[in-house]
């Protein structure tokens, strides 16, 4: 994006850069269902994949050697150029082009974080908390519940944070194949020759992903208040 | 009462077992220490009590029943379980920890309140002070006492303490095997307690189960019997060359019967609260051949002849 819009800038030195009438007169149409369109995109995909990485997580620390070809598989998602994914899924029969073809490449590129780092949150687990929690005599789902997803949580939430970054920074190419979003007002800007839409879809993808961060690093610290409180052990 | 009967425990892969036929038994209000070097099976051992192993052969009686008449984890709701590692949740209160088992028993709010903050107190930590800390914000002999106070909260019959106070220092050490005799004085639980320190068995124990490699039982007796009658050179060898004095850390002075002492000024005066071991250290280091002991507003005489006159009568038991 960072050499699209520079070139533009330059192209456009002589036009005034950011039109403050337009975005006045059409923010409610153009802007603000772009952004909506946005957080839909980038919500629906970080949940779907939510709710494919904690399953296949939790399994995948149970059972060791599922993990390897899990890793692989998400890997190789996760590899494939993003545009070459959102090409790949657009001529496959029953997909085609708009929102769920964007959400599906999404939801192959948050695979691979999300499901490591529920591993590695349960992995970070002490032995001996799990030890001593069954021989306290908590059940297996107990243990599960009750001491290693709480105990992964924060693990957990530092990958959606990282999936939900990645996430609304790819979901704007998601407009090259009539997904919505905030890319569609910077392509838009880009077939017209009218900087102030490449910018302000820009600007606001960037600001939503810096939020969202900000948001979700909060919500990892409220998830850990053992390791908020800082006081000395007499 | 925990009775072992023939147990064996061959993990799957093992060549050789790691338990071998054990049969002991376990007296109602009893401290029976597991103790032998490392890797001799007393972990094994204590773990397949609560079915957290399951033997290769032979069963485990609790009160005359198998321990597999009722579930795995029905079993250890009803036995307190407290390890060296501690495992504390890190992610609940010192309170919310205490109260683990309470909670799925499901005893109501005000009683686990209550009890908790009995258990606080017990443990020698003030409840106002500690119940809404984290486990990282205590000291290490702190959470070993929480770790102690979580295993009794549900006021088990029997506790299996799995080298309990093994991760602090020695002086802290001390004070939580006093500080736990004295509870159990009151509690009287059957008490399963794994160590590898002979001494704190000796301390700890009102019986022995001495362990060698590949987990046979070496011994089973009183520590008095352990250190007198050692049955093998692998036992004499395992309480070590020390075990006469190991002996007179098991009695008191105030156990003593003693003689008035008439004169004698110049001995050094001896607490009676002092093990015998340490009156002995006591009087021979200052080249004395004897003490004095205040008693009952009467100066009485401990010599080393009447220590070593202890020794002889080998049979003299602890009160
Ligand atoms: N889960 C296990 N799988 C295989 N072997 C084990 C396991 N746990 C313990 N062992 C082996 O069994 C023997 C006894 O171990 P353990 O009961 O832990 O001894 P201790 O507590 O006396 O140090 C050791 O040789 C140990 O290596
Ligand atoms: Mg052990």
């Amino acid at each position: 994006m960072g050499s699209i819009q520079l070139a533009l800038l330059l192209q456009s030195l002589d036009q005034q850069l950011v039109d403050w009438a337009w975005i006045r007169q059409n923010y409610r149409e153009d802007i603000v269902p772009a952004v909506i369109g946005h957080i839909y995109l980038s919500f629906v995909s970080v949940a779907i994949a939510l709710a494919i990485s904690l399953p296949v997580g939790i399994i995948v620390s149970r059972y060791r050697k599922a993990y390897p070809p899990v890793t692989i598989l998400t890997g190789l998602l996760y590899t494939i150029p993003s545009l070459a994914l959102l090409a790949i899924l657009v001529v496959i029969p029953g997909i085609g082009v708009g929102p769920n073809a964007v959400i599906i490449a999404l939801v192959a590129y948050s695979l691979l974080v999300l499901i490591r780092n529920v591993v590695t949150g349960i992995d970070s687990v002490p032995a001996e908390t799990i030890d001593a929690a069954r021989g306290m005599g908590l059940t297996e789902r107990q243990i599960l519940f009750k001491v290693e997803i709480p105990l992964a949580l924060p693990v957990i939430v530092a990958g959606i944070r990282i999936a939900t970054v990645t996430v609304i920074g790819i979901a704007t190419i998601g407009a090259y194949i009539a997904g919505g979003g905030l890319g569609q007002l910077i392509f838009d800007g880009i077939d017209q020759n009218f900087p102030t839409k490449v910018i302000v879809g820009a600007v606001l993808a960037t600001a939503m992903a810096v939020v969202a961060d900000l948001l979700l690093l909060a919500l990892e610290r409220y998830l850990r208040p053992w390791a908020r409180r800082v006081r000395g052990a007499s | 009462m925990i009775e072992f009967k023939e147990v064996s425990k061959i993990y799957p892969g093992a060549q050789t077992p790691a338990v071998k036929d054990l049969s002991f038994e376990i007296l109602e209000g009893e401290i029976c220490v597991l103790v032998g070097p490392s890797g001799c099976g007393k972990t094994t051992s204590m773990r397949m009590i609560n079915r957290l192993i399951e033997p290769s052969s032979g069963e485990i009686l609790i009160d005359g029943e198998p321990n597999t008449k009722m579930s795995g984890t029905a079993l250890r709701r009803k036995i307190g379980y407290a390890i060296q590692q501690i495992g504390l949740f890190p992610h609940r209160t010192i309170a919310r920890n205490i109260a683990t088992v309470p909670q799925l028993l499901g005893w109501d709010r005000e009683r686990i309140r209550r009890r908790v903050d009995e258990l606080l107190e017990l443990v020698g930590m003030n409840p106002a002070d500690f119940r809404d800390r984290y486990p990282s914000e205590l000291s290490g002999g702190q959470q070993q006492r929480v770790g102690v106070a979580r295993a009794m909260a549900a006021d088990p019959p029997i506790m299996l303490m799995d080298e309990p106070f093994g991760a602090v220092d020695p002086i802290t050490r001390e004070r939580l095997q006093d500080e736990f005799l004295r509870i159990q004085e009151n509690i009287k639980k059957t008490i399963v307690f794994v160590t590898h320190d002979i001494d704190e068995a000796v301390k700890m124990g009102d019986k022995i189960a001495i362990l060698e490699q590949g987990g046979i039982l070496a011994q089973f007796d009183s520590p008095e019997n352990i250190l007198t009658h050692p049955n093998s050179e692998f036992v004499a060898s395992f309480v070590g060359a020390d075990r006469v004095l190991k002996r007179l850390s098991l009695l008191r002075v105030a156990d003593m019967r003693l003689d008035p002492a008439d004169g004698a000024d110049d001995l050094p005066t001896i607490d009676e609260r002092l093990t015998v071991r340490d009156a002995l250290s006591q009087i021979v280091g200052v080249g004395a051949t004897g003490g004095i002991v205040e008693r009952d507003g009467e100066r009485q005489l401990l010599t080393i002849k009447a220590i070593e006159g202890l020794l002889k009568d080998s049979g003299s038991a602890r009160g």
